[in-house]
């Protein structure tokens, strides 16, 4: 009997000692307002490179464009206009752009940032030896696109690389040569991929030249500490021309990956702000606090067409009129999403001129559609309906498959996991696919970079759709440096897809919003329709 | 007893070339492109010029042979993925902390676990057994992520005032409990039902039955004789274990937010990471092959046949 009570006890112990341990070093002082100019935010990504070059994704983008001081930012949307930043000015004559550098900008080792800076950099990530997946962002430059496809083992590329047209005129003037007018270039300065890099830390570091003890930097804040997978830590960088305005001392980035665990976390008060993403079954529950934030993105949420295997516009037509996207939004996106009635969304700038001909309803008009289809021959009845593997596209999929179900299409839904499905749908696109699932969200805010999609040459376009009016259209747009006339053609263009005089190669479903959680002590934390959030306009009182 | 050391080390080597070999070229049945990550189509020169810069263009069997020569001089090659880290940067960093990620899971496992395969054995079909046999088999069936979904849950979040553990994490003693017990509960079951059945096993067997009626005391006899004997599919056991707890951390890893090498390991075949997948690779095998080797050497001690069989 004191045998058996002995070791009863000796389990409870140790379970007491591992389990309740840590009750003896409770600090007590979590979950209260943080009032040090200090922000904690939870991230749901690890930067996969702060190399402005070789950044890709819109987590590295944003800590890059704190860190650093882009030549234009963004302003107030949804217009977005370019306005100064490293630059203080600029003039744009036919192709060619001219830009001021200030005079103020510094790196953190003390030395300014001039022109050579610029030239060094760019013609750095347009070269083929760098392999930058975003090179394709200076292809509007004149000679870059050229430099680019050079291949260093067979020819000297030197030659290409010094035609390419970026010049520094002196220390503080920089002169780009466009292959064409392009209104929106000033917009697209404020890419990531546009920023400079520092030459002496990148010759003496290689690849590593991004860690924090090696990184050089221009922007309102520095690199403190870089724990990969975990954390990023920036700290307000006191010699930054506009420091006396920065109110953060201290932004503290965790990397947490489980939607449910920064959720965890900023309900324990771990964090100020959760911009990890919420589970689809936390959205309801966490959509009644005044914590939860909404933000307008430029992006759409669409269906692409193989017009090869549904070659009938009224066929593609009836699809877009029988899906129900206020349900889909309601009940699966659950995010307050706007449903699409065109491709370009309705925030960018232009975006009620370029939509107003774009009339795919909101909710379903069934009896709309059952009409489109009457006027149908042959109608396609067997829909292979592609997605990529996630239960929120699945999900929206098998709505879709029960919408067009009433127009009398069988449709089966195949499933395929994402690096597979990329290369499953093309380019060239795959015939097995009547219909496939995409988003697309803009590098810049021009309707431009999303309506070239569409373009008979495109990489993007899978649907085998091609129109040389809209190519056409298009490509002027692109030329046409007056706003109204640009949006004007870009209207026409949009109509090729979705007017009632539209070809639909695609049926847009909705377009995206951005969610986070953010504490009522944080002040000016704002994400525009880029994913960019300025952290030098934020504070915490 | 050395000769056999020896002997096992050179084998590794044919072993890790075919583990490469097998890893390099099943990658590459898997379809999907490393650098193409979101919708946006890569243009074709940007796709040459990556290719080129990481010999993609080249025959696969030049690839191999390139990729063995970097192994041969400790250089895993350039990740595809973060490009400013390359594989052994991803290794240095993170395998240090699923190391020690696993090892306090084993450790909670072991002194768990042991004991409670003990105490069933020893007292069979009693209360005790039950209730720790149940607790076994319940422990067993519960998948790693709904563990750590519910110690994070309570200790970390509802009782967060008393116990004081944070809900993510790896830096301090108080971020290292609730993952070993996630990462070690499934191994702590596994070796509560070894030594349980290894134990009922012993407890039959008539050398038992001679120490007890020659007189010796039951503690000796559980200690001496029962135990000693017990252990050898425990340790046999441990091995693959450790394997599995550092490439199974992944889920684990993922919740408690812990930079360590097994979430690597999973994203790296989904992001199609081919260097990093391989690097790992190697290296876990090479951990499975020293954590054996460790368990014959352990063996020699336990049960002196199989040393002098070797030798």
């Amino acid at each position: 009997m004191r045998k058996r009570s002995i070791t009863w006890a000796g389990i409870v112990l140790a379970l007491a000692v591992i389990v309740g341990g840590s009750a003896l070093g409770a600090t007590g002082a979590i979950g209260h307002a943080n009032r040090a100019q200090v922000l904690r935010e939870t991230i749901g990504a690890e930067p996969p490179s702060l190399d402005p070059g070789l950044a890709t994704d819109t987590t590295s983008a944003n800590v890059l464009l704190n860190i650093m001081d882009p030549l234009v930012k963004l302003g107030p949307a949804p217009a977005l206009k370019a306005t100064p930043g490293a630059a203080s000015s600029w003039t744009m004559r036919g192709a060619t752009v001219t830009l001021n550098l200030r005079h103020d900008v510094r790196w953190t080792t003390g030395k300014p940032v001039t022109s050579a800076d610029y030239v060094w950099s760019w013609l750095r990530t347009i070269s083929p030896e760098l392999g930058a997946d975003y090179a394709y962002q200076f292809f509007g430059i004149k000679g870059a696109e050229a430099y680019n496809g050079c291949d260093p083992g067979k020819s000297n590329c030197n030659a290409l690389r010094s035609k390419v047209g970026i010049k520094a005129l002196g220390k503080w003037k920089l002169r780009i040569q466009l292959t064409s007018p392009q209104a929106w270039f000033p917009q697209q300065l404020a890419h990531n991929s546009f920023l400079p890099v520092n030459k002496a830390a990148v010759t003496k570091y290689g690849s590593h030249w991004t860690e924090a003890k090696n990184i050089v930097t221009d922007g309102p804040f520095k690199l403190a500490s870089w724990k990969h997978d975990a954390s990023l830590t920036l700290v307000k960088n006191k010699k930054w021309r506009g420091a006396k305005h920065v109110k953060l001392q201290k932004v503290i980035l965790t990397i947490i990956t489980d939607a449910s665990t920064a959720l965890n976390s900023f309900q324990a008060g771990h964090s100020d702000v959760d911009s990890t993403g919420l589970n689809p079954s936390d959205i309801k529950s966490q959509r009644k606090h005044s914590y939860f934030h909404l933000w307008k993105a430029l992006g759409t949420y669409y269906y692409g067409i193989n017009v090869k295997n549904i070659t009938n516009v009224n066929q593609r037509r009836a699809m877009a009129f029988g899906i129900n996207r206020q349900q889909i939004i309601k009940y699966i996106a659950q995010l307050g999403q706007t449903p699409a009635r065109g491709f370009t969304p309705a925030g960018i700038a232009g975006g009620p001129t370029i939509l107003k001909n774009a009339y795919f309803p909101a909710s379903a008009q069934v009896s709309k559609a059952k009409a489109f289809l009457k006027k149908v021959k042959n109608p396609k009845t067997n829909i292979h309906l592609y997605v990529n593997n996630s239960p929120g596209h699945s999900q929206i999929a098998t709505a879709v498959q029960a919408q067009w179900k009433e127009l009398g299409m069988n449709v089966s839904i195949k499933v395929q996991e994402w690096k597979q499905y990329l290369q499953f749908l093309g380019p060239p696109p795959n015939s097995d696919v009547d219909v496939y699932r995409l988003g697309w969200i803009y590098d810049y805010p021009d309707a431009q970079n999303g309506l070239v999609l569409w373009t008979c040459g495109s990489g993007n376009n899978n649907t085998n759709w091609c129109n040389k009016k809209f190519d056409k259209l298009v490509a002027q747009g692109s030329r046409t440096a007056n706003a109204a006339k640009r949006y004007q053609l870009y209207q026409q263009a949009e109509d090729l897809i979705s007017s009632a005089k539209g070809d639909v190669p695609l049926i847009p479903i909705y377009w995206y919003v951005y969610s986070n959680l953010i504490r009522p002590y944080v002040h000016g934390y704002v994400i525009n329709p880029m994913d960019q959030t300025d952290y030098a306009k934020v504070s915490v009182k | 007893m050395l000769t056999f050391i020896i002997r096992r080390i050179l084998w590794t080597i044919p072993v890790v070339l075919l583990v490469i070999l097998m890893t390099f070229l099943m990658m590459r049945q898997i379809k999907g492109n490393p650098f193409r990550n979101s919708e946006r189509a890569v243009p074709a020169s940007i796709q040459r010029n990556l290719d080129r810069k990481f010999h993609l263009d080249k025959p696969w069997y030049e690839q191999y042979a390139y990729y063995v020569k970097g192994v041969a001089t400790a250089d895993l090659g350039p990740s595809l993925v973060q490009r400013n880290q390359n594989v052994n940067d991803v290794i240095k960093q993170h395998f240090p902390v699923s190391l020690k990620l696993g090892a306090f899971a084993m450790f909670f496992a072991i002194v768990v676990g042991i004991p409670l395969g003990i105490l069933s054995a020893l007292k069979q079909n009693t209360i005790s057994d039950y209730l720790s046999m149940g607790f076994v088999n319940i422990g067993y069936a519960l998948p790693s992520f709904f563990i750590s979904t519910l110690l994070l849950y309570f200790f970390a979040v509802k009782w967060r005032d008393v116990t004081g553990l944070p809900t993510n994490g790896w830096g301090g003693w108080r971020t290292w409990i609730l993952p070993s017990i996630a990462l070690g509960l499934a191994p702590l079951t596994v070796f509560a039902r070894i030594t349980r059945g290894a134990m009922l096993e012993t407890l039959q067997q008539d050398y038992i039955r001679t120490a007890k009626a020659k007189g010796l005391r039951w503690e000796r006899v559980v200690g001496l004789h029962v135990l000693r004997n017990s252990l050898i599919p425990t340790v046999t056991a441990a091995g693959p274990l450790l394997g599995y707890i550092i490439t199974g951390s992944f889920i684990v890893e993922s919740i408690f937010g812990i930079p360590g090498i097994g979430k690597y390991y999973v994203t790296s075949v989904t992001g199609r990471d081919y260097s990093v997948t391989m690097g790992i690779t190697v290296l876990l095998s090479m951990l499975i092959i020293v954590a054996n080797l460790g368990v014959d050497i352990l063996y020699g001690f336990l049960d002196p046949r199989t040393r002098d069989q070797r030798s």
